[in-house]
C-alpha cells in the first residue's frame, strides 16, 4: 500500500516538475511548480512527518506561490522572444552541463542500491508537533532566533527594494506658483512626449514625480 | 515491504536534476526563480526521509528553516524582479547582466 502511494505521488512529483520545465508560460509553470509541493507534501504524510506536511502546504504552496503568481500577474510577462544571436554559443554548454548533471544523477541512482533498509519499522513521534517544538525552543533555538532576524532583514530588503527609486537633484526646487512640467520629465518612459503636467506646489510636484518631498529647511543646500 | 530509503533519495536526485537542468535552460527570471524553489524542496525531501530513517526530528528542524528562508529569499527575490523589471522592462536573464540597476 505505502509502496503504490509513494510510486503514485513520485509519479505526479516528476510529471509536474518536467511540467513546470517545458513550460513557456510562467504562470502555466507556477501551478505545476504547486503540483510538486501538493505531491512532496503527500510524501511527507507517508513517511511520518504530518507537520512538515502541513508547513509545506501552508509556506510553500500558500505562501510563497501566491507571492509568486502575484508578480507575475502583476508585470504581465509575455511569451519568450527568440534568443538573439549574441549568446548562441551557450546552448551546447547547457546541453553538456546538463548532461553531467543527468549523469551525477545516474551515478546516484547507482550507489543508493546498497543503502540497509530500516525505514519508519516502529511507531514513533518524530514528526509530530510536540517533538519539533521541543527540539526547535531546546537545541536549536539559536537558528530559531537567527531566523526571526533573517525574516526582519528580508521585509526590510523587500520593502526597500520594491520601492520608487527615483531621485530628484538635490538642486531641483520648484517655485511656489503655477508649473509646467513635461511628460517626459515626469515619467522617464514616455521620452519625447511633451504633454504640459501642471502643478501648484513643491509637494504636488514631487508627488508626481514619485519622490519623497522633505518640508524641514535643514537640508543641505 | 514499503518504500526504502534509496527510493526517497532517488526521487529528490531526479527532481534536483530537473531544477538544475531548469536553472541553465530557463531565460525568464521568475522560472528560475521557480527552478531554485524546486531545488530547495528536492533537498528537503532528503532531510525529512533521513530523519525518518535515523528516527531523529533534526531533520524536520532543518526542513522548517529552508522552508523560512525561502519564504525570506522569495519576498527579496521577488522584490529584486520587480526592480529590475521596472528598469528595464524586461525579464530576460541576458538583458540583466551587469550590477547596476
Amino acid at each position: 500500500m505505502s509502496t503504490l502511494l509513494f510510486i503514485v505521488f513520485a509519479g505526479m512529483a516528476i510529471g509536474c516538475a518536467i511540467a513546470m520545465v517545458s513550460q513557456t508560460n510562467p504562470l502555466y509553470s507556477a501551478i505545476s511548480l504547486i503540483g510538486v509541493f501538493i505531491s512532496l507534501a503527500s510524501i511527507y504524510v507517508t513517511l511520518a512527518a504530518p507537520f512538515i506536511a502541513a508547513v509545506q502546504v501552508i509556506v510553500y504552496a500558500g505562501a510563497i506561490m501566491v507571492l509568486v503568481i502575484f508578480v507575475i500577474m502583476l508585470l504581465n510577462v509575455e511569451h519568450a522572444e527568440p534568443r538573439r544571436r549574441r549568446l548562441k554559443f551557450l546552448v551546447p554548454l547547457a546541453v553538456g552541463m546538463a548532461g553531467i548533471l543527468l549523469a551525477e544523477t545516474a551515478f546516484i541512482l547507482y550507489s543508493v542500491q546498497s543503502t540497509p533498509d530500516r525505514l519508519a519499522g516502529n511507531i514513533s513521534n518524530v514528526g509530530l508537533t510536540r517533538s519539533i517544538g521541543v527540539g526547535l525552543f531546546t537545541g536549536y533555538l539559536l537558528p530559531f532566533e537567527v531566523t526571526s532576524v533573517l525574516l526582519l532583514m528580508a521585509i526590510v530588503g523587500a520593502m526597500s527594494l520594491a520601492r520608487r527609486s527615483t531621485v530628484l537633484s538635490s538642486n531641483a526646487r520648484v517655485v511656489p506658483g503655477v508649473q509646467v512640467l513635461a511628460m517626459d520629465i515626469v515619467n522617464p518612459r514616455a521620452v519625447g512626449d511633451l504633454r504640459p503636467v501642471q502643478t501648484e506646489t513643491t509637494a504636488e510636484a514631487a508627488h508626481l514625480l514619485g519622490v519623497d518631498f522633505q518640508t524641514d529647511q535643514n537640508q543641505p543646500e | 515491504m514499503g518504500p526504502q530509503l534509496s527510493w526517497y533519495l532517488a526521487l529528490s536526485a531526479i527532481l534536483f536534476t530537473i531544477g538544475a537542468v531548469g536553472v541553465i535552460i530557463k531565460r525568464n527570471v521568475i522560472a528560475m526563480f521557480m527552478c531554485i524553489e524546486l531545488m530547495l524542496n528536492a533537498v528537503n525531501l532528503t532531510f525529512v526521509a533521513f530523519s525518518s530513517y535515523f528516527q531523529d526530528v533534526t531533520g524536520q528542524l532543518f526542513v522548517f528553516i529552508v522552508m523560512t528562508v525561502a519564504a525570506a529569499e522569495a519576498a527579496v527575490g521577488l522584490g529584486i524582479i520587480i526592480a529590475i523589471f521596472r528598469n528595464r522592462e524586461t525579464l530576460d536573464v541576458d538583458d540583466a547582466s551587469i550590477m547596476k540597476l
